[in-house]
């Protein structure tokens, strides 16, 4: 049931196959580009620590850290290691694990047919011994501590820390020192045989490929190791997060040169996906546009005296059961900076922005979108977490054009809140 | 097809023009060149004063409010160092027209450019003096922040310690000093030096028709010019090289190991495309011998790489490590360099470098920024290789000539940073 999504807007064709192991195909046709990029991606990330796993019926807890070892330890063969074949041909290939996915990609420039082979067969082999398992132990430690020096990780980390209570989102990623000695290769096993089916994955090719035969081959080597499609319901289990937040301050010394900062604020609503949670993300991103982008006299006002400079951002992140707004940056003075933030958003209840400026952020948000699609990689991976959360990409600009100011408004009412917000800072030594 | 359209414009300005229909946005760089020399600091500052405002747009709101209106165009400055030069920027990435039906925003943009490099905001004949205060404030936090990413710190610091007395230390955003000293009428003289007479190239990049885009700048700068400055060569060679050991405490949990060599190639050399590769071999991805023998042999590291200062004939090996370790991971990469030497390059290690580099530049022809900056390359050292040339002398190497420019290459310092506690394994 091959299916072609025109935009004709965009200038972009897109191809969907939904193959015979259950199988999600997308490939993004784009002639005139050099390069190709796959990516082959599972629903299965740091926050799926708790499941019932696949022939059982008692849920277990699995160690922190333990979905971003199996992304390592894929790539380890019985005949070595698959960096060499794609060396090989020449391919790029890199892979990550964030909260809720886990991602195998490549790029290349030639010989794409023979590195999707690569991809398809590695991801679906997995090879677990206690050597190969024990020697990734020391390179991922060295990983975690990379990260425990990056005083931007840092604040993040300890942001989702004072946001949430129980929900997973408030761990590491790659779990600690401590917890991945704890992996072992039946557990690995395990996660891989819950969570690897076709089934709960997806392929996403972008471009100037042939499609029946990205098809046919995708077809071939998926079919061969994982038969056809038995739909299989993974059972995950999170906890209940309470509402409010579960700290208002966090704060560590490491050595910087001066205050890092990231104010969050959490979202309550955490249940939803498709059309609804695309337009919430949409919302967000309009608003913090609209509270503190840089057109706005708060920003001027902060950047003029000192408070913010140019690393200073902001985000929204919207996910299957959770979410959260963060603003950050390096300041003199976190306090202050939130103090003004929390004064502006009081300010904006009783006196709202003026229709004009929210057209004009509307404006900017399908340049945004339009210049996406330069990058293969960015509109691939993009493409992907969008697709996890049971939203079209594509349908970005017809939700953007159909958003109306109120629903903007009230979705601004809910989430920016003070008594809904974390202030941490990373202070120097 | 021709990849890049080089036009001299008037007033000694070069135009680099690559029409690609298959960009969605229009890509526009503005390069300034200057030496690296005393007012290194002065010439760090100007991009980030120009950028608060100028004549029509005041301050950072109103230039806020004309890029949304722009459907969200993107505008920023930066300064880059390329050897022993400095890069100015002024760059924009916008929407092509075709895509929301609104005639002359490329146009716009060339106009807009101008006003923020010719007309900045002044009292009387120097800069609005708030703007210089506040990017003076925060150009200095800037400078002290390097220390917050610990990998780019310890490469920087190998760097300065390698090339002391060599202008090449200088950081490219200027230092501290400078900035509490600054005097403001040099720097508005500063400024109007490198508008008259630092070399420019203009880039464009995207689905344009590159004579429109020559009258658009003709008709947009307003620039007035004067002889324009050569600026010295970058100095490759140092007489008298010995190998030296520098360890730096900080309260850090991984150590940091950096080690500098002098290539003695300069980038316009023939033998530049071997040391590519010998670069690749050595610490250039999942291949290369670092990390196959640093981390997947040893478990030492998460990150073992090789990368090239082409411009200064600099190598920098950069490691993340526990500093137990540090001798024996020292020892390792010392051994894969000696491999090297004595030949000892397998055909696959060969064959891996040359098909990884050869996709990274074919890649970069997908990329405005990388497409720019691989041309701005060659602004810089006077090369005239385009990105397919340069492919077709890489796939010319061979092993032997990689050994051979092995042989030129010497360390020159070993560079840790290393936790406060504990003995860093020697």
């Amino acid at each position: 049931m091959k299916k072609v999504i025109e935009n004709k807007l965009l200038n972009e064709k897109l191809i969907y196959n939904r193959l015979s192991s259950g199988l999600d195909v997308y490939i993004l046709l784009k002639p005139g580009y050099s390069r190709q990029f796959a990516i082959y991606a599972t629903r299965y990330g740091s926050n799926d620590s708790q499941f019932v796993p696949l022939g059982q019926r008692e849920p277990i807890t699995v160690p922190d850290g333990i979905a971003h070892f199996l992304e390592h330890k894929l790539f380890e063969e019985e005949k070595g290691n698959v960096f060499e074949e794609y060396s090989r041909l020449g391919a790029q290939p890199n892979a990550f694990t964030n909260f809720n996915m886990t991602a195998y990609h490549f790029t290349s420039t030639g010989n794409f047919y023979e590195c999707l082979d690569v991809l398809l067969g590695f991801v679906g082999r997995p090879y677990f011994t206690d050597e190969n398992v024990e020697k990734e132990k020391g390179i991922i430690a060295q990983e975690i501590r990379m990260y425990e020096d990056n005083p931007y990780w840092r604040v993040y980390f300890n942001l989702l820390r004072g946001l949430y209570h129980e929900f997973p989102v408030r761990k590491d990623i790659a779990g600690t020192v401590e917890s991945i000695y704890k992996i072992d290769k039946e557990t690995l096993y395990e996660c891989y045989r819950t969570f690897y089916h076709p089934s709960n994955m997806a392929l996403f090719i972008a471009g100037d490929v042939d499609p029946d035969r990205v098809f046919d081959q995708a077809e071939k080597m998926v079919v061969k190791r994982s038969g056809k499609n038995e739909a299989r319901d993974i059972k995950r289990i999170f906890p209940k997060e309470a509402k409010g937040v579960n700290k208002d301050r966090i704060e560590e010394r490491l050595a910087v040169a001066r205050p890092i900062f990231a104010l969050g604020f959490k979202d309550e609503d955490t249940v939803r996906d498709g059309d609804r949670l695309l337009d919430k993300i949409i919302a967000n991103d309009i608003i913090l546009d609209m509270l503190i982008g840089t057109s706005t006299d708060i920003y001027d006002k902060l950047y003029e005296e000192g408070l913010i400079d140019s690393s200073f951002g902001n985000y929204y992140t919207g996910e299957r059961y959770y979410g959260y707004a963060i603003m950050t940056g390096q300041t003199q003075d976190p306090e202050r900076v939130a103090d003004s933030i929390f004064n502006e958003i009081v300010k904006r209840r009783s006196q709202p922005w003026e229709q004009e400026h929210f057209n004009r952020i509307k404006k900017k948000k399908i340049g945004e979108f339009i210049r996406l699609f330069n990058s293969l990689d960015s509109t691939c991976i993009q493409f992907v977490s969008m697709l996890f959360r049971d939203i079209q990409l594509l349908d970005y600009l017809e939700r953007l054009e159909s958003i109306t100011y109120n629903e903007v408004k009230k979705e601004f009412n809910e989430i920016y809140r003070k008594e809904n917000s974390c202030l941490s800072s990373i202070v120097p030594l | 097809m021709k990849d890049i359209i080089i036009k001299n414009l008037n007033k000694n300005i070069n135009l680099y023009v690559i029409p690609d229909k298959k960009f969605k946005t229009v890509y526009i760089s503005y390069c300034f060149h200057r030496d690296l020399d005393e007012d290194y600091t002065y010439n760090a500052l100007v991009p980030a004063i120009l950028k608060r405002g100028s004549e029509g747009y005041e301050n950072q709101k109103e230039i806020g409010i004309y890029l949304e209106e722009q459907y969200g165009a993107l505008f920023d400055v930066g300064v880059q160092k390329r050897g022993e030069r400095q890069v100015l920027r002024f760059t924009m990435d916008l929407v092509n027209e075709e895509f929301v039906g609104k005639d002359g925003l490329l146009a716009q943009a060339f106009y807009f450019l101008n006003r923020i490099i010719t007309k900045p905001v002044l009292e009387g004949s120097m800069f609005k003096s708030d703007y210089v205060n506040q990017e003076k404030e925060n150009l200095k936090n800037r400078i002290l922040a390097m220390i917050n990413d610990k990998m780019q710190y310890s490469m920087e610091r190998c760097i300065q310690e390698m090339c002391r007395g060599e202008k090449y230390a200088r950081y490219v955003l200027g230092n501290i000093d400078d900035l509490n000293s600054l005097d403001p009428e040099k720097l508005y003289e500063v400024y109007k030096d490198i508008i008259r007479s630092s070399p420019l190239d203009i880039f464009v990049v995207g689905d344009v028709d590159p004579e429109k885009v020559a009258i658009l700048i003709n008709n947009s700068l307003d620039l007035e010019r004067s002889q324009i400055k050569l600026i010295p060569e970058t100095i490759i060679k140092k007489i008298g090289v010995k190998q030296r050991e520098v360890v730096e405490r900080m309260d850090i949990s991984q150590a940091k190991l950096n080690i500098g060599f002098r290539t003695n190639v300069a980038v316009n050399q023939n033998e530049y495309f071997p040391l590519v590769l010998y670069a690749g071999i050595l610490g250039g991805g999942p291949h290369s011998k670092l990390f196959i023998n640093v981390r997947e042999k040893s478990s030492l590291a998460y990150y073992a790489f090789a990368r090239l200062e082409k411009y200064k004939g600099l190598m920098l090996i950069g490691s993340g490590i526990d500093q137990m370790n540090y001798k024996q991971t020292l020892d390792i990469i010392m051994e894969q360099v000696e491999d090297i030497k004595r030949g000892r390059i397998s055909d696959a290690e060969f064959t891996a470098s040359v098909n990884a580099i050869t996709t990274s530049l074919k890649a970069a022809k997908d990329d405005q920024g990388q497409l720019v900056d691989y041309y701005l390359g060659n602004a810089v050292t006077g090369a005239q290789y385009t990105l397919e040339d340069f492919i077709s002398e890489i796939q010319k190497v061979k092993p032997e000539d990689v050994v051979e420019v092995s042989k030129k290459i010497k360390v020159d310092t070993v560079y840790l940073l290393s936790p406060e506690e504990g003995d860093a394994g020697r």
